[in-house]
């Protein structure tokens, strides 16, 4: 069993998604850095569903009242284990009564610790992710608080040390270069406007808006002008996670992992690859926007499949 | 019927311009008959006023062979016989506390609440998409008389089962949260439940009838 001593700024407990009721309004709400939480599961050995902590910000600490191994991804942090150094992105045997405390994140935003255990938490709707604003799934439904217990099942040792280098490790710093696809509504907006759409050299540069979390991240910058006879809204409709949808005002949203549906006019769609750089995008951050095509989206998710593939042969 | 690719893992399906029966019907049927099909690698299906957008796992089902599958069903979607929809009351107390809004709906409409109780509870109400938050439904259509346009800053929180009017749609939050939509009453009914299945009360194309309390 592990003891939240604190919980940062937000912990809570995340797994690949819920899916599979969209069509009654439910949203994913899965981890938002995928590859940070494959990554952690696969240095752990772990088995493809286990849910693993989404923590943000500085001064987690855990304590561990039974010996369990753990892995720390996503943002790069500063952590120690009863004062001595952690090595994120690899295995760490925590004794019992241990204490692990993160200082400080010095490259991205959320990071990722999963056990060698499956956190015991009753499954929602097929998933143990945390739906935030309707309270539930994950542990109640809500945040870790100071003092809450996470209960462990099945705990194992695993054998040898795996770790990732530092190479396979993507960057996570900002600017964060993002490249998309078209929306269906991309010719709603003037041309000038939208330039980067069609060409490959020219980008959109914004500033992540201090209005951002796992709903939507808002974009402020230069505002994208619709063209006159455009509709500045539509009829509401399915999106999905990385569709970029853009207000009267201009200013894009950038739609994380709690919403199925939107009602503004869609500008482009986040290629895969990049999905999981909106877990990293921290108040103010410059954020670039620039066009590809789906064969180069393909290729690029085939190679960093290859990547995941490549630690669970090793393994 | 247009289908087009949503970014890489995404078909959207539209099946008219506007909001009608028939399209609404068309929608229906696609959603209902590709979700029978259980096709493996099919992620979500949302079906909306006039798209369907179906969500895939490229690593379990490739866009070309899903393409094929939706352009060669086209008879079978014709000839599948649609089950009955659900026609729900919903029990409201409008204004007062219940609908902080009330107000401003009468002086945007010149309405009187009592008149505008009368004409919301009058109509029989699609359900054309449920989103935004689990279980919330997108009804409509609303009677002219009553159109107010939404918040132009979302209100923080309503308490859950507030009843909003915006445009020419009226919904339900299942769950507290920030609303866009002018509250005009609340109900009692819960309308998402995520212990037991099918979790939502209310499905694509159930119609909803808001009876006064």
């Amino acid at each position: 069993m592990i003891t939240v001593v604190n919980p940062a700024f937000l912990s809570m407990i995340v797994d690949n998604g819920r899916f599979g009721y969209g069509h009654i309004g439910v949203a994913p709400s899965s981890g938002l850095d995928r590859f940070a939480c494959a990554m952690a599961r696969f240095i752990l050995g772990n088995i493809d569903s286990a849910p693993v902590l989404e923590i943000m910000g500085n001064g987690l600490s855990l304590l561990f009242s039974e010996a369990v191994t753990f892995a720390i991804t996503g943002a790069r942090v500063k952590g120690t284990l009863d004062d001595v150094p952690v090595e994120p992105w690899s295995r760490t045997k925590a004794p019992k009564g241990s204490v692990l405390k993160i200082s400080e994140v010095l490259e991205g935003c959320r990071y990722y610790i999963g056990f060698s255990g499956t956190i015991d938490v009753d499954p929602v709707m097929g998933s143990r992710s945390t739906n935030l604003e309707c309270r539930f799934g994950g542990y109640q439904g809500r945040p870790l608080m100071k003092g809450d217990v996470l209960e462990l099942r099945e705990v194992y040792d695993p054998v040898g040390h795996i770790s990732v280098p530092d190479e396979r490790i993507p960057s996570m710093g900002e600017p964060h270069i993002i490249r998309v696809l078209p929306g269906p509504e991309a010719d709603y907006f003037s041309p000038l406007s939208v330039k980067f759409l069609s060409n490959r050299n020219e980008a959109l540069f914004f500033k992540a808006s201090a209005r951002l979390n796992r709903t939507g991240i808002r974009l402020e910058g230069p505002a994208i002008q619709f063209r006159d006879e455009a509709e500045q809204s539509i009829i509401s409709e399915g999106i999905l996670p990385g569709t970029i949808q853009v207000p009267p005002d201009g200013l894009p949203i950038i739609n994380c992992v709690e919403r199925t549906i939107g009602g503004y006019a869609r500008l482009a769609i986040i290629i895969d690859v990049d999905l999981d750089k909106l877990a990293h995008i921290k108040p103010f951050d410059r954020v670039i926007l620039s066009v590809t095509d789906s064969e180069e989206a393909e290729r690029l998710l085939q190679a960093k499949k290859d990547t995941v593939a490549f630690y669970v042969k090793k393994q | 019927m247009v289908r087009e690719r949503y970014g890489e893992s995404g078909i959207r399906i539209v099946f008219g311009d506007i909001i009608d029966e028939i399209t609404h019907e068309a929608v229906r049927r696609f959603f209902l008959h590709l979700t029978s099909l259980n096709i493996p690698g099919i992620v979500d299906i949302i079906p909306s006023f006039r798209t369907c957008l179906v969500h895939f796992d490229s690593d379990r089902v490739r866009y070309e062979q899903l393409c094929q599958l939706i352009d060669t069903t086209e008879a079978d979607r014709k000839n599948m016989v649609l089950p009955d929809v659900q026609r729900l009351e919903i029990p409201v107390r409008y204004g007062g506390d219940y609908g902080p809004d009330m107000d401003f709906v009468c002086s945007y409409s010149g309405l009187s609440p009592e008149e505008v109780i009368e004409i919301h509870s009058a109509g029989t109400y699609r359900v054309h998409a449920i989103g935004f938050m689990p279980g919330f439904p997108y009804l409509g259509p609303v009677d002219r008389r009553l159109y107010v346009p939404r918040q132009a800053t979302p209100v923080l929180k309503v308490p859950q089962g507030s009843v909003g009017i915006a445009q020419l749609q009226t919904g339900i939050y299942p769950f507290e949260s920030p609303a866009g939509w002018r509250i005009i009453g609340r109900t009692m009914m819960r309308l998402f439940d995520y212990t037991k299945p099918p979790y939502s009360v209310l499905h694509f194309g159930d119609t909803v009838r808001f009876v006064r309390v």
